[in-house]
């Protein structure tokens, strides 16, 4: 091979590494704080707060055996902005911070009331930050005492965050998605918002059983119990909501109450212009299977079924349509996204009125429909203890 | 360059030097040529002269040596017969060996021969060369004594399905075992004596018709360039004429096994066998080549086919696992999923060095005691492995010296190496290992990518005796395709014929 040819392959050889994208910073991986959860707060001198939960990845390694060692450190401190807090931080740790981990972001509750916008650079704005951790809101409490309370279930408390709303036990909204609802005309953020309880034995644990809701970047409330439950289903999120209802009176043997669970839920919003102005049709079509029966009633037979589809669809469209109007009447906030539906149907209108949209809302007339299918009755007689003869 | 030919010269001459025959011719002496005999074989205790007569009146000298010759045939086949002939009438020395040629048993085929040096080549061959008086030509009788081992299987390849049988070290019988396979005249098998002190012989073999005649007239050629005083085993040759002696590739495979050979023969390719070396060579060969088996075509091509892409999966990664090991965790720790990058960091908590330097010194350790178990005789090999993986393995993670995680990597693609059937192949995977694992070390994974393109460079360079080394995935042969990825079935691959064909085309132009 001649200098020229030599020369020749190195020049191809350079001209593609061009194509190729890398990563310069070589970093041990036992030279690495992992970041497994962060909390931002606001201060009461008005400053900003974070604190970050660290993995200790010999405390997981060794808790087996030795029991003692921690399996996560926290650590806080209060600054001007985030980086400024950040490379306090640094100072306390003897590892690089490292957020490629990073699972859960908690927004305190003074924080999200106060507005939002300041942290938001700072989180997003390093390539190691990764648009697919979970975002939720402190419910009640700091972010801090998030991050702080350990969880008995998971070594890490950010993983057990992580795997509720990874499992969809409770709402689960990712940075894109929250930016994406910070930053558009046609729909507001929500997070699950989590607050601090006791388990029956006294320790610490946190429970995923709210929704906070945003107008644009500002926390302005929570939904909860059945409001919850309804924008649940309404985002199709229905591993672990079921729906009981009063179906019959109750007597003395039965409390006359029927439950269900969701098989699947299809949902539907139509919009339409009405006298000049925007108007929505909700439209939800689920199935449904039996999972408690609490009456006389035998389901096998048609017409009982079709009694209990009609009694859930007023149940579920009373429901549905609480909560749309907590959203525009309480929240005067767009959580449904119904404004970008709005934009799609008729986008010459929404030109005109997208800047006005967190005005127009309260005020747009909201159709909720709702089909409910009961697919499986559970069992295929009536129920087991019903007297036959 | 230069100077490897100028010290070769050097050798010759000296050799030269020391060899005492001229080539003169023989004398009609018996005396004086036993003279000069005794004279080249000075100091050979093994050298057996031999006077007698013919028809109890004619005397005459056999030369041989004694180590080399049938004892059997020569006493029963030749001594006695000559001896025994009676005297009929008294001929001129010409005539005289004219009717021996005539008169001797049938398993001895007396060739005559002139000049003093080639009786000396004879005798060193193994024949018994005849002095006869008064004659200037004497005559050689091959009654070579077949010094050879036992047709054993090959135990570097080993086969479920296929025949148990392997070359040996003789070059006659691993010819006969191709000739066994393919009984057709058209296999064509080609003498070439290599090596100016050994005189080895060397076969050229391949069927005419289906092999490319420029592809033998180039081996014939390469062969006819070699100038070298030894050539003891096909290894010898092998560098010498491959198209690439500097790429860590092979570009000639080497192979113990007939059928293989007798298959390559078919699909058109041609094959060296040298004495000595039980490994045939054969040539050209693709990169692919070195990933399939014969056993391949035995089984059912659906396993077969699996056992091909296992192969391929797994020469990747005894490429670069090590690397992608190194480039991610110490440059991408945000790749790995969250629990394992925690057990990932525990494990290292206590290793005192970075993870590149990690494994380069046990892919190193993991190479030595690889190398220490083939060379030792096999009760030792036990001891090795013992050592192997109890002290280097066990001790040193719980020593906290190397992290637990490297080791199965280590291993993992230790026997990932192993799946390459081609020994070559594996050598110069093995040997590219390092490079790739210095390019992760520097550069992440923007330099494991940037080595793995240097590599595919480099193989889309090489060529096989005109045939393109990634042939038929570069330049695309749709039909080749059948089988090299997975085993089509029999039925499926009777273009193969055809592919060979367009192979050859390919070089022609």
């Amino acid at each position: 091979m001649n200098l020229r040819r030599i020369g020749l392959a190195c020049t191809t050889l350079a001209l593609y590494l061009g194509l190729l994208t890398g990563c310069w910073d070589r970093n041990e991986m036992d030279e690495l704080a992992f970041v497994m959860a962060s909390g931002l707060d606001l201060a009461d001198d008005g400053e900003l707060e974070t604190s970050l939960q660290i993995a200790l990845p010999t405390g997981i390694q060794a808790s087996d055996q030795s029991g003692g060692k921690k399996a996560f450190m926290a650590v806080s401190e209060k600054g001007k902005d985030g980086m400024d807090t950040l490379s306090k931080e640094q100072q306390q740790l003897s590892r690089n911070i490292n957020l490629g981990h990073r699972r859960v972001i908690v927004i305190g509750e003074a924080l999200g009331r106060n507005g939002i916008n300041q942290v938001m650079d700072t989180l997003l704005r390093s390539p190691e930050s990764r648009y697919n951790s979970y975002i939720a809101t402190a419910y009640g409490t700091t972010a801090k005492e998030v991050i702080k309370t350990p969880y008995l279930l998971e070594k890490i408390p950010a993983v057990g965050l992580n795997n509720i709303m990874e499992g969809n036990f409770s709402i689960s909204v990712k940075t894109d998605e929250f930016l994406d609802g910070l930053a558009t005309y046609g729909k507001n953020p929500v997070t699950p918002g989590i607050r601090i309880t006791k388990d029956a034995l006294g320790n610490p644990t946190f429970v995923l059983d709210k929704i906070a809701v945003y107008r644009q970047n500002k926390l302005v409330g929570f939904l909860s119990d059945e409001q919850q439950k309804a924008f649940m289903l309404y985002r199709g999120n229905t591993q672990v909501i079921t729906w009981s209802l009063q179906l019959v009176p109750p007597k003395e043997e039965y409390k006359g109450t029927v439950n269900i669970h969701f098989l699947k839920v299809r949902t539907s919003v139509l919009t339409r212009m009405a006298e000049g102005k925007p108007a929505v049709d909700l439209r939800i079509k689920t199935t449904c299977r039996i999972s408690a029966n609490d009456t006389e009633l035998d389901f096998s037979r048609p017409e009982t079924l079709a009694l209990l589809e009609q009694k859930y669809e007023d149940e579920l469209r009373k429901a549905v349509a609480g909560v749309v109007s907590v959203s525009q009447q309480e929240f005067k906030s767009d959580i449904f996204g119904f404004g970008r539906k709005v934009h799609i149907d008729h986008p010459y209108v929404w030109k005109e009125i997208k800047e006005d949209w967190n005005e127009i809302y309260p005020s747009v007339p909201v159709d909720v429909k709702i089909e409910v299918k009961i697919e499986r009755i559970g069992r295929t007689q009536a129920p087991g203890q019903l007297m036959k003869y | 360059m230069k100077r490897r030919k100028h010290l070769s010269q050097r050798l010759t001459q000296k050799l030269e030097g020391i060899d005492p025959i001229s080539d003169t011719p023989l004398s009609d002496s018996l005396d004086r040529n036993e003279e000069a005999i005794r004279q080249a074989f000075v100091n050979c205790t093994d050298l057996i002269t031999r006077k007698f007569y013919i028809y109890r009146s004619v005397p005459c000298l056999a030369v041989y040596l004694d180590v080399l010759v049938d004892h059997a045939l020569w006493d029963d086949g030749l001594l006695t017969p000559l001896m025994s002939f009676e005297d009929n009438e008294t001929d001129s020395s010409e005539q005289l060996i004219e009717r021996l040629k005539g008169h001797l048993p049938s398993v001895v085929i007396p060739e005559t021969t002139r000049s003093l040096k080639d009786a000396v080549q004879r005798i060193v061959k193994g024949e018994v060369v005849l002095f006869i008086d008064t004659s200037i030509e004497a005559l050689s009788f091959k009654i070579k004594d077949n010094l050879q081992r036992q047709l054993d299987e090959p135990s570097t390849e080993a086969v479920i399905r296929g025949p148990r049988i392997g070359f040996i070290e003789k070059l006659s019988v691993n010819m006969a075992l191709i000739r066994h396979n393919i009984r057709s005249p058209k296999l064509k098998m080609e003498n070439v004596v290599l090596g100016s002190t050994t005189q080895t012989e060397t076969a050229i073999v391949y069927i005419e018709g289906l092999a490319s005649q420029n592809v033998v007239d180039e081996v014939k050629q390469r062969l006819a360039k070699i100038d070298m005083d030894s050539v003891l085993g096909s290894g010898y040759i092998e560098e010498l004429i491959s198209d690439h002696p500097k790429s860590p590739f092979p570009v000639i495979q080497s192979t113990q096994r007939p059928d293989a050979v007798s298959a390559s023969l078919i699909e058109g390719k041609v094959a060296v066998l040298v004495n000595g070396s039980p490994l045939a060579l054969v040539l050209p060969v693709t990169f692919w080549f070195a990933f399939q088996t014969v056993e391949d075509y035995y089984i059912n091509f659906l396993f077969g086919s699996m056992l091909r892409m296992l192969r391929y999966f797994f020469a990747f990664l005894a490429l670069s696992l090590p690397s992608l090991f190194v480039a991610i965790t110490t440059y991408h720790s945000e790749m790995i999923p969250t629990s394992l990058t925690i057990s990932l960091a525990a494990a290292r908590e206590v290793v005192p060095f970075p993870a590149l330097l990690e494994s380069i010194i046990m892919e190193i350790t993991f190479e030595a005691l690889r190398e220490a178990g083939v060379r030792l005789p096999r009760p030792v090999g036990q001891t090795i492995s013992i050592v192997g993986a109890l002290v280097i393995g066990q001790a040193a993670v719980q020593a906290g010296i190397i992290s637990a995680p490297l080791i199965i990597v280590v291993s993992l693609t230790g026997i990932a190496s192993f799946l390459i059937p081609n020994p070559n192949m594996s050598q110069a995977i093995s040997i590219l290992r390092f490079p790739l694992l210095l390019c992760a070390g520097t550069f992440g994974l923007y330099g494991v990518s940037a080595g793995l393109m240097a590599i595919l460079i480099h193989l889309s360079n090489l060529k096989s005796y005109g045939l393109p080394y990634l042939t038929p995935v570069s330049p695309l042969k749709l039909t080749g395709l059948l089988d090299v990825f997975f085993r089509a079935p029999w039925n499926a691959m009777y273009k193969r014929q055809q592919r060979v064909k367009d192979e050859m085309e390919l070089e022609n132009k």
